[in-house]
């Protein structure tokens, strides 16, 4: 009996103990669509740091791919049961914000004093700020060095002449140059170029001040799709309705094509390709530099009906410390959303390096709420209609993306 | 307890899971769809707003279109797939349960397998069918299927009933073992032909399998998501951008809820449209078998 009790006695007391401790410790209900096998972006070293550093704070985080964000967290955020941090990007900050579903993290603190002054006005509405940003990741050209060579071509392209001539090479090589879906390569191209003809002002297309029908400086850009099909650059039939996300990437990989416009989320994918000698540069344009179109793509949001803000703003401010967020640059091959921050980019981007620093930079318009997020999928089908029939007028695409804007 | 009181008492609970999950959604869709919901936030009140861009830009029509066109593909290769191999399996018992397996598994498998695979069978520069076409002397025919707007949504189909097809030789079975033995040993004896028996006996014997089998692909086929969405995402350019992706896209890609609850209103007055139309007509003619 009374080793019983001693017995219950010890029990107790341990599991009160327990109690107690997790009673102190702060749990963070973290999602976010990386971190995991496939994309782990450095997150859960960096949430191992977070913790030994915050032995107070316990995080969990869930992974919840894009898509599945959509769906799974808008129920949340409106039964109050919504994660305390909330990987976003600005459509989801966007619809979100004016739900009033996410904390104002206020423009007073030490991170958003050194934010990149092209990123400033996005993530900024009126006075508040919903979201701190993790990373801007480039959108080129993909080359595959390794076929250039077998052409007799040793510079990587940035101009549309020396694309047009690297083409004809490369078909004399019975190599086919270029891959350029209608779904996200042939929009990358179009995109870029139409912006850099418009000295890179995106933001009167998308709140309809200008019209993308009639004008020239989006006209030029589709011409030259038209000229670089008749440089024997691109397939158009054939590569039309390819699929960007898995069909185009096979056939990169497997050495059928020299160049394809995609985003540098690939290159890690693309390094483990055994004898793939690639590099990431900018899409060609008129202009010596080409385009390097930025992707501001992720950053950190708190819900607004969070009982652990004091928690969750010390989990952002960690990120915003730059030898902290170098380790997710370096695993996505991004740049710093801060004034003077560091890169995680590796000689394979030296090209697109190179056309930043030469004022190349374009910001993708739907990334930063230019344009509105209904126009990107239009944008696709469109150019795929134009490549299936590239003798189309110019007005008979962008008129569909007019009206996109319109109904949106 | 009276016989109605009890006969209510019975129904009530059923009564109650349907009201729940079936009535009641459908009420709150139907809500919705006079709103600007964004999925979060208040919804406010836009009329007949939603209704309206429906029937005005052509591309949500074009959509309805394609739906149909899909349906009808699948559900006549399907059924007359599903005949063809029932009518071979029901003369073939040695193999009938084995090949009917085989028929049944491709239905057991994911939709996002099927449809990768098969997106990989169709790939232009690297895919399965255009080797085999090389190979058998006929590249001529080599093409992008799925980036061909001309055989996009037939490449799909094809992949559906590759899918479902096991289904629909299951249900021609069932009817075929329901015809008497007699009449097919009065039919032997009179001295028809197979293709004569299959023809005026069997053929009109299996109308409650036909109306089963139309019934049940026509509804299915009509709400089709999955294979479109994995193999094309709609395109090229929306050739295979069906109602249902249209609702997906305006409720996961654009945050207009309340418009894709107006498309899904128009998907279910669509469906229930063509269910009592086809249900009417075939137990119509099942009746004058």
């Amino acid at each position: 009996m009374r080793l019983s009790a001693s017995i219950l006695a010890v029990a107790l007391v341990s599991g009160l103990g327990t109690g107690a401790a997790f009673a102190d410790k702060t749990v963070l209900d973290v999602t976010a669509w990386k971190g995991n096998e496939a994309e782990p972006a450095g997150l859960p070293e960096l949430i191992e740091k977070f913790e030994l550093e915050n032995p107070d704070i316990d995080v969990e985080l869930s992974y919840i791919s894009r898509l599945d964000t959509d769906v799974v967290l808008p129920p949340r955020l409106q039964g109050n049961n919504a994660p305390d941090v909330m990987m976003t990007d600005m459509p989801l900050v966007k619809v979100w914000s004016d739900a009033g579903l996410l904390a104002d993290l206020g423009t007073g603190s030490a991170w958003f004093a050194k934010v990149d002054p092209s990123l400033k006005p996005a993530i900024t509405n009126g006075d508040a700020v919903h979201v701190m940003p993790l990373e801007i990741i480039g959108m080129g050209n993909f080359v595959n060095v390794g076929l250039l060579k077998n052409a007799g071509i040793d510079a990587i392209p940035t101009t549309i002449e020396d694309l047009k001539l690297a083409c004809g090479k490369l078909a004399d090589a019975g190599i086919k140059p270029l891959i350029l879906t209608g779904s996200f390569a042939a929009p990358l191209f179009v995109v870029a170029n139409g912006l850099e003809n418009a000295d890179g002002v995106a933001k009167p297309y998308g709140n309809m001040e200008r019209q993308f029908a009639g004008d020239e400086a989006f006209g030029k850009a589709l011409d030259t799709i038209r000229d670089l099909i008749d440089a024997r650059c691109v397939d158009p039939a054939g590569q039309a309705g390819l699929d960007p996300w898995s069909t185009a990437l096979t056939a990169f990989k497997s050495g059928e094509f020299a160049m394809m416009p995609q985003g540098a989320w690939n290159i890690s994918d693309f390094s483990t390709v055994e004898g793939l000698e690639f590099a990431f540069a900018p899409i060609p344009s008129s202009k010596a530099s080409g385009v390097a179109l930025d992707l501001f793509g992720i950053g950190w949001s708190v819900s607004a009906s969070t009982e652990k803000m004091d928690a969750a703003k010390r989990f952002i401010e960690f990120f915003a410390d730059e030898d902290n967020l170098q380790i997710m640059l370096e695993a996505e091959s991004a740049y710093s959303p801060f004034t003077g921050g560091r890169s995680g980019t590796t000689e394979v981007t030296a090209a697109y390096d190179k056309a930043r620093l030469d004022g190349g930079v374009i910001m993708y318009p739907f990334a930063v709420l230019d344009w509105p997020k209904p126009l990107e999928k239009e944008i696709w089908d469109s150019l795929t209609g134009f490549l299936l029939d590239p003798e189309k007028s110019n007005d008979e695409v962008y008129e569909r993306w007019d009206e996109a804007v319109e109904d949106s | 307890m009276s016989g109605s009181n009890r006969i209510f008492l019975f129904l009530a609970p059923a009564l109650l899971v349907i009201g729940a999950f079936f009535v009641y959604p459908i009420l709150l869709s139907v809500q919705m769809s006079f709103t600007d919901f964004t999925g979060v936030g208040t919804a406010d009140y836009v009329g007949f707003a939603n209704y309206d861009r429906f029937l005005t830009r052509s591309k949500y029509l074009d959509s309805v279109g394609v739906t149909v066109r899909f349906t009808l593909m699948v559900v006549v290769l399907q059924t007359l797939a599903g005949l063809f191999f029932a009518a071979m399996l029901h003369r073939m018992p040695a193999i009938r349960n084995f090949c009917r397996a085989v028929l049944f598994t491709p239905a057991m498998m994911s939709f996002v397998i099927v449809g990768y695979v098969w997106q990989f069978i169709y790939a232009p520069y690297t895919g399965g069918l255009n080797a085999l076409l090389s190979a058998i002397g006929l590249e001529g025919l080599a093409r992008g299927w799925l980036g061909d707007p001309s055989t996009a949504l037939v490449a799909i189909a094809v992949t559906h009933v590759w899918m479902f097809v096991g289904y629909t030789t299951a249900i021609f079975l069932v009817g075929f073992a329901n015809i008497p033995t007699e009449i097919e040993e009065a039919g032997r004896l009179d001295g028809a032909k197979s293709w004569q028996r299959f023809r005026y006996l069997e053929l009109p014997l299996l109308a409650p399998s036909f109306t089963v089998n139309i019934i049940l692909s026509t509804v299915g086929t009509l709400k089709t998501f999955e294979l479109p969405f994995i193999m094309t995402r709609g395109g090229p350019d929306r050739a295979t951008n069906t109602l249902s992706l249209e609702i997906v896209n305006n409720l996961f890609g654009s945050y207009k809820f309340g418009f894709a609850s107006a498309l899904s209103i128009v998907m279910l007055l669509l469906v229930v449209t063509v269910a009592i139309v086809q249900n009417l007509y075939l137990k119509r003619r099942e009746d004058n078998q």
